[in-house]
């Protein structure tokens, strides 16, 4: 809690707190729904489903869990109303902003719908039983989210290009007939991908810059400081 | 001071731009124009094209829909006029009408215009002062379209070919 104390005596970054994260989790908001048709007929918006909502929740949790996130830096009796208030606003985007990341991507329908998310679920299940670190949850969820992306927006983006050649309309009715067609995905406008890794880098930035767990120091350092440092000192020399 | 200020201009700016992002999603925009043109109907300022729509008008009365339209959506990009929309729906109704059997697909198509139609309107009715329209309400020109989509006994009425278009 003493870094929370910290931060409340100093009301540090609060651009950071108030315009950075806000507006990157909000442009993620806004990107996620967002589908471009491949006949290029224009785009529409789509709103999370309630899976997404599940995963985004789980995530959260996960981020909490691995101490990427400290909810205590951001909401708190230690801080002011004011403070709080933006707080809940930078919780409030990430949940938000995280829920239409998993809409982006995993496909709309379909049986390829059920089984990306299913897949999603249980490894995000699985990493909130593991409880990573800081360092290793992002790494972690760098490949379950990019793993996402390539499955969507390269593989599938591939097999179902309009301009596709004999073999690919061969895999993809082999595919559909396999699955008595419930696959029903719908192909986008190569558009969509470059939009969806956008958004993807954009939240991995959220991520780093959410307000986790301070740095940690060998205890050589602690007592140094405890003899005379201060606080301030204490937080700038990480361990390398 | 400073970080207050900040921390309320920050929270200023994430109401608004969520507010923006809320209304995105619930409008339902398919263009940029569209989008400028929602957001200029929501000031009062969004007005049609009206060379475009007396082009429209005109190629709606020699039964060339397909350019209708085109003109029509020129006039009003954002679909955002009550008339011009229930034109829309009326040349779907007419290019869909057939003696012996109608084009559900057109008909639809006129009834998603409609209710664009319908939508813009305060009192969600449209009235139009054609004297060349047998239809001038959204209400009749709706039935219509219902009636040609229904699948009843009706259809295999032989002397429903004697009957006129609207």
């Amino acid at each position: 809690m003493r870094a929370s104390e910290l931060d409340a005596m100093r009301d540090e970054a609060p651009g950071r707190e108030a315009f950075a994260l806000p507006i990157l989790f909000l442009t993620v908001a806004l990107l996620g729904g967002l589908r471009f048709a491949a006949d290029g007929s224009g785009f529409r918006f789509v709103p999370p489903p309630v899976i997404s909502l599940v995963l985004a929740m789980l995530l959260v949790s996960v981020l909490v869990r691995g101490r990427r996130l400290v909810p205590q830096r951001l909401m708190g009796s230690h801080r002011t109303a004011l403070q709080n208030l933006s707080g809940a606003v930078v919780l409030g985007t990430l949940v938000g902003a995280s829920a239409q990341v998993f809409n982006s991507i995993a496909p709309d329908a379909g049986l390829l719908h059920l089984i990306v998310n299913t897949f999603l679920l249980v490894l995000l299940w699985n990493t909130l039983a593991a409880g990573p670190r800081a360092g290793r949850l992002l790494h972690s969820l760098l490949v379950l989210l990019g793993s996402a992306f390539v499955l969507k927006f390269i593989v599938l983006a591939a097999l179902y290009a309009p301009d596709g050649g004999w073999t690919k309309r061969f895999v993809t009715t082999v595919l559909e007939g396999v699955t008595l067609g419930t696959l029903d995905y719908e192909p986008q406008a190569p558009l969509a991908g470059y939009i969806a890794f956008g958004l993807l880098l954009l939240y991995v930035i959220g991520l780093v810059l959410l307000p986790g767990d301070p740095p940690t120091f060998p205890s050589g350092e602690v007592r140094r400081l405890e003899a005379g440092g201060s606080d301030a000192d204490r937080l700038e020399s990480p361990v390398p | 001071m400073r970080a207050s200020v900040i921390r309320v201009a920050g929270l200023a700016c994430a109401v608004c731009y969520g507010a923006f992002i809320v209304w995105l999603y619930g409008q339902q925009p398919r263009t940029i124009s569209q989008i400028t043109g929602k957001i200029r109907a929501e000031v009062g300022a969004y007005r049609i094209d009206d060379a475009a729509f007396a082009e429209g008008r005109r190629f709606f009365g020699t039964d060339q829909f397909a350019e209708a339209r085109i003109a029509f959506a020129r006039a009003d990009p954002a679909r955002q006029d009550a008339t011009v929309q229930f034109y829309v729906a009326y040349s779907y109704y007419r290019e869909g009408w057939g003696r012996l059997y109608h084009d559900d697909r057109l008909y639809r198509a006129g009834l998603e215009a409609l209710d664009a139609a319908e939508a813009l309107s305060p009192n969600h009715g449209v009235r139009v002062d054609d004297p060349t329209l047998q239809m001038a309400t959204s209400t009749e020109l709706r039935a219509e379209l219902d009636r040609g989509i229904a699948k009843d006994a009706s259809d295999l009425n032989p002397l429903k070919v004697f009957r006129t278009r609207k």
